[in-house]
């Protein structure tokens, strides 16, 4: 299964994981308070909502970075690990739905046979993740027993936040990344090199 | 003690229960099996008690605020029952705080389950026995343990950047796109780090001979045992006989519908 | 006075060599011109330690890994010509089996280890070889006594000080009983004396296994005794010298100072203190008394005063964790006392507006990626002018100077994080002078950087110095503090034990052992001259 990675891409791609755990788990208190913000308003369903993309923002840059199949599903499988093991308050489900989010990623890359990571595969890639989870979040998370009306535009919310903070947001910084040369051993950076190259010539 | 259970086992005793727990929305079947897992916690691990309230306490109240929202937005399969009061375009009814309480006492089953995970195992055990029971390959165990060891670099870099920044005279961010560029100054230069420690340990590692190859022999070999099957059965066990009691007094409720 | 060495007598070469390298080339890319390891031929013997030298990007670390076949595999990179091992192609060996019989100490402590506690490390190492069960413990034991860590065994590696770090490094690499040892810069990150530790550790070792080792590294001189022979690389990937230790630097010594490669010292004219005797010095700059810092109710600090001249270059030495780099932080006013106050130029630092205060004192940090927050060295440049409302024409006037004078033209519109060691350096240090800063502090600014470059920043500084820019350095370089300082202080756990000239504190004995620190170089050869003397009278 691991056959074709090389060892640093699968390093890479853990760093990655353990990065992004700390990032997630600090916008999960984030999105709590956003909450209460809301709560007044009557929004407050829509606290986790919008900002839910970031929660699959690992899939998008590891799949973007390495281009290896399960690139997308493992770097979001990890983060949800080391979320439980440094202390996440959602638990050990969390892996779980880290694996179903990495999932949800994970076809649309494969779907593209993993040979296109246009901006568009990775903002659909970002929305399919988005519906994978609502779909789990549906038994999970107590959607099921929100107002129907609330429950149409909660998806909607979520899907735009995958789409806007998971797959436009991790290419933004995966591109920010690749021009500081560190990704050169990587498939991300050896593009940009032939870009410039091409450019150049 | 469950400090000596093996962890993959432990992971999937934990996670069955946390998973089913999901499709409950009463309030018996959470509350009896928290109790349950609390008591399990502290009859069969050295944990102590205020090491274990100092991290549970703050979900309390997490979930107080978890129940409350709940309480709230509850959709009309939920919230049958008695009004009790109402407020701004908000009406609460008995069905509605039973719905926000039985999600409040879940959340604190997931923390506990979580905890009880967390506090017995060490997590370098935990991926070996992946490695060895579940058959993970051992190039992604080692590589995840690799980069879980940065864990701890990660506070201090960032500390550093910080004051980085304060001596080159940048200020706090002020508005949406003062925060994203602030975010991305710091996110940008500890994850090239990051990167560039990834190419580094890989080759480390790999100089020490490391393959990736399953052929290797084991310093710690995880077995799993009676006592671990023992461990399965009380946890998952235990969950069945609560929602089957739960089920003969009647309080059983699962996605809104009594049983 | 004729300077000596210990004769080093090479052991009887047996056929075929250890490492034969004919043609090699290689490079992360694709085929060039001019790849970064560029036609090079070598070998090294059984039993033989060999130094490789060579200028910062040279391709010293890159060869190390196409010998024992890792590059160019691991990296795609592109390479021709053969590397024998004992007189096989080692593309014929199967993986890891050729690993197994190089071991590697790399430069950076914190980035060589998979696990968390020594223990599993070494523990990994042995698995990897395949080592039965039930004599692991039995040779990790071993292993851990050689190098004297049994008592941190079970300790988390991250937590260990950076000389027991690289011991582990070693240990681990002991494990697999290498026939070469290969050590890429293993002690730019120690404090003197764990450095020389480690030097000593390795050349018992390498007496009592008789393996054969290669040595990479700028700083020659404690190697120097224990070397029998000496390769260089130019900046183009050449092997430039090739041959017996004095034969090289004998033969060589020209080519290799042009290309900024660091010579042993024995091989240098005496080295001078600059200006000769110390000058006065009477304006005070900044000054801190009775200062007291604690993290954690950790005492750091206690009770520190001292005081900072204008045009005056200070050192503060100390054993790592003896708390150098939070004094610097508390002078920069980034971190705040507990007890006591700093002062700069007349008022105390909590009085300074934090702008103001950035203008006039200047920090360099270890690492220069720190500092950076834009994406062009023109960015980099002017963001502290822009901050400033500086106007536009002069800013721009003001970044060609700076680029100018730190040779960085042509990478004006480049990432910094793109540039090499050295350019990140000079841009990490031309950031803070937008305006002449009346303060700078550098925290170690010449760690693990070739000759050159240290060269070019010392230039840099003592043009600052001479317009009356108190300098401070952090360091662990005595030969630095000897040959440019006019102030040490001495930290040690978490006191101030010394504050004087240089020269005061190189007689103090005791007081050097204490805070694991070492005479520079030319008082070392002065007392040995001086035994000497005392011997024949």
């Amino acid at each position: 299964m691991m056959k074709q990675w090389k060892l640093k891409e699968i390093v890479l791609m853990s760093i990655f994981g353990v990065v992004f755990a700390v990032i997630y788990l600090l916008f999960y208190f984030f999105g709590q308070g956003l909450r209460n913000f809301l709560t007044p308003f009557g929004l407050a369903p829509f606290g986790y909502e919008v900002i839910f993309g970031i929660w699959f923002i690992v899939s998008i840059i590891a799949a973007y970075v390495i281009r290896k199949p399960g690139a997308a599903f493992w770097s979001e499988l990890i983060a949800g690990t080391v979320q439980v093991l440094i202390g996440s308050p959602a638990g050990p489900r969390l892996i779980i739905s880290a694996a179903i989010q990495g999932l949800g990623a994970e076809v649309v890359f494969a779907a593209t046979r993993y040979r296109n990571f246009s901006l568009y595969v990775l903002v659909l890639a970002g929305m399919s993740a988005a519906v994978f989870s609502y779909a789990w979040g549906w038994f999970q998370s107590g959607l099921a027993a929100l107002t129907p009306g609330l429950i149409a535009a909660t998806f909607a919310v979520r899907v735009l936040s995958g789409a806007l903070l998971a797959g436009l947001l991790g290419k933004y910084i995966s591109d920010q990344l690749a021009q500081t040369g560190v990704l050169r051993g990587y498939a991300l950076g050896k593009e940009l090199q032939e870009k410039r190259e091409k450019e150049a010539s | 003690m469950i400090s000596s259970v093996n962890p993959a086992v432990k992971m999937v005793a934990i996670i069955i229960p946390g998973v089913l727990l999901s499709f409950s929305f009463d309030i018996f079947t959470p509350l009896t099996y928290l109790i349950f897992i609390v008591a399990f916690t502290f009859l069969f691990s050295s944990i102590p008690v205020k090491k274990w309230l100092l991290v549970f306490t703050p979900f309390v109240f997490l979930a107080l605020g978890f129940a409350w929202m709940t309480t709230l937005y509850t959709s009309d399969s939920f919230s049958g029952g008695r009004v009790l009061f109402e407020f701004w375009w908000f009406e609460i009814t008995t069905g509605g705080v039973m719905v926000g309480i039985s999600l409040a006492l879940r959340s604190l089953c997931f923390v506990a389950l979580s905890l009880m995970f967390i506090l017995t195992t060490d997590s370098t055990k935990f991926m070996l026995s992946l490695m060895q029971q579940f058959k993970l390959p051992p190039k992604l165990t080692y590589g995840i343990l690799a980069g879980y060891r940065f864990l701890p670099t990660f506070k201090h870099e960032f500390e550093v950047l910080r004051q980085a920044h304060r001596i080159r005279g940048v200020g706090r961010a002020k508005g949406v796109k003062g925060r994203l560029r602030q975010f991305r100054r710091y996110a940008i230069p500890l994850m090239a780090n990051a990167i560039r420690k990834a190419e580094r340990v890989a080759i480390a590692m790999e100089s020490k001979g490391f393959t990736g190859s399953h052929d290797r022999t084991h310093y710690h070999h995880m077995s799993v045992g009676k006592k671990d099957w023992v461990f399965f059965a009380s946890i998952v066990g235990t969950f069945f006989l609560v929602v089957f009691t739960s089920y003969q007094l009647g309080y059983l409720n699962i996605f809104g519908r009594q049983f | 006075m004729k300077k000596r060495l210990p004769n080093q007598i090479p052991p009887v070469q047996k056929q075929p060599a250890l490492i034969r390298t004919e043609n090699l080339s290689f490079d992360y890319e694709k085929k060039q011109s001019e790849p970064l390891i560029n036609d090079v031929s070598f070998s090294l013997e059984e039993g033989e330690v060999t130094l490789l030298t060579g200028a910062s990007g040279s391709g010293k670390s890159t060869i190390s890994l196409c010998l024992n076949g890792l590059y160019p595999e691991a990296v795609e990179g592109y390479a021709e010509g053969t590397v024998y091992f004992r007189g096989e192609d080692i593309s014929r060996f199967e993986k890891g089996v050729l690993n197994q019989k190089i071991g590697i100490v790399f430069q950076d402590p914190e980035s060589q280890f998979c696990m968390v506690t020594v223990e599993n490390e070494l523990a990994f190492t042995m698995e990897n070889l395949k080592v039965p069960r039930k004599d692991m413990a039995e040779r990790m034991d071993a292993v851990l006594e050689v190098t004297g860590l049994t008592e941190v065994k079970y300790r988390a590696i991250h937590e260990l000080s950076g000389g027991q770090k690289q011991k582990v490094a070693l240990a681990s690499v002991l494990l697999m009983e290498p026939e070469l040892l290969i050590l890429d810069e293993p002690t730019a990150n120690l404090d003197p004396v764990s450095s020389l530790e480690f030097i000593q550790l390795v050349a018992k070792l390498q007496q009592e296994r008789k393996m054969a080792v290669l040595v990479i590294e700028h700083q020659l001189d404690d190697w120097m005794a224990y070397i029998h022979r000496v390769l260089a690389l130019n900046k183009h990937g050449k092997l430039i010298a090739d041959g017996p230790r004095d034969k090289v630097f004998a033969e060589y010594k020209e080519t290799l100072t042009a290309e900024g490669i660091h010579l042993p010292k024995v091989m240098e004219e005496n080295t001078q203190k600059l200006g000769g005797q110390t000058p006065q010095f009477l304006e005070p700059s900044l000054s801190i008394s009775n200062l007291s810092f604690k993290r954690k109710e950790r005492t750091i600090l206690q009770d520190l005063s001292m005081t900072l001249h204008k045009g005056e270059f200070v050192a503060v030495a100390g054993e790592n964790g003896a708390g150098k780099s939070t004094l610097l932080q508390l002078m920069a006013g980034i971190l705040s006392p507990h007890k006591g106050t700093v002062t700069f130029q007349d008022a105390p630092l909590k009085k300074w507006r934090e702008e103001e205060l950035r203008k006039h004192m200047g920090f360099v940090f270890q690492n220069p990626e720190h500092q950076f927050i834009t994406d062009t060295v023109y960015d980099e440049l002017s963001f502290g002018m822009k901050l400033n409302g500086t106007p536009e024409e002069e800013m721009k006037e003001k970044v060609t100077e700076l680029l100018g004078h730190f040779q960085l033209e042509g990478h004006r519109l480049n990432n910094p994080f793109s540039l090499s060691g050295g350019q990140k350096r000079r841009l990490s240090v031309a950031t803070m002078l937008d305006e002449t800063p009346d303060v700078l502090l550098f925290d170690e600014p010449t760690f693990g950087q070739d000759a050159k470059t240290t060269d070019e920043l010392m230039s840099i500084v003592l043009d600052l110095k001479a317009k009356g820019t108190t300098i401070v350095f952090v360091t662990h370089d005595m030969d630095l503090i000897d040959q440019y300082c006019e102030t040490v202080f001495v930290l040690d756990k978490g006191n101030l034990a010394f504050s004087g000239t240089p020269e005061q504190l190189w007689d103090k004995e005791s007081l050097l052992k204490q805070a694991r620190l070492r005479l520079p170089y030319r008082v070392r050869q002065q007392k040995e001259e001086g035994d000497v003397y005392d011997l024949v009278r």
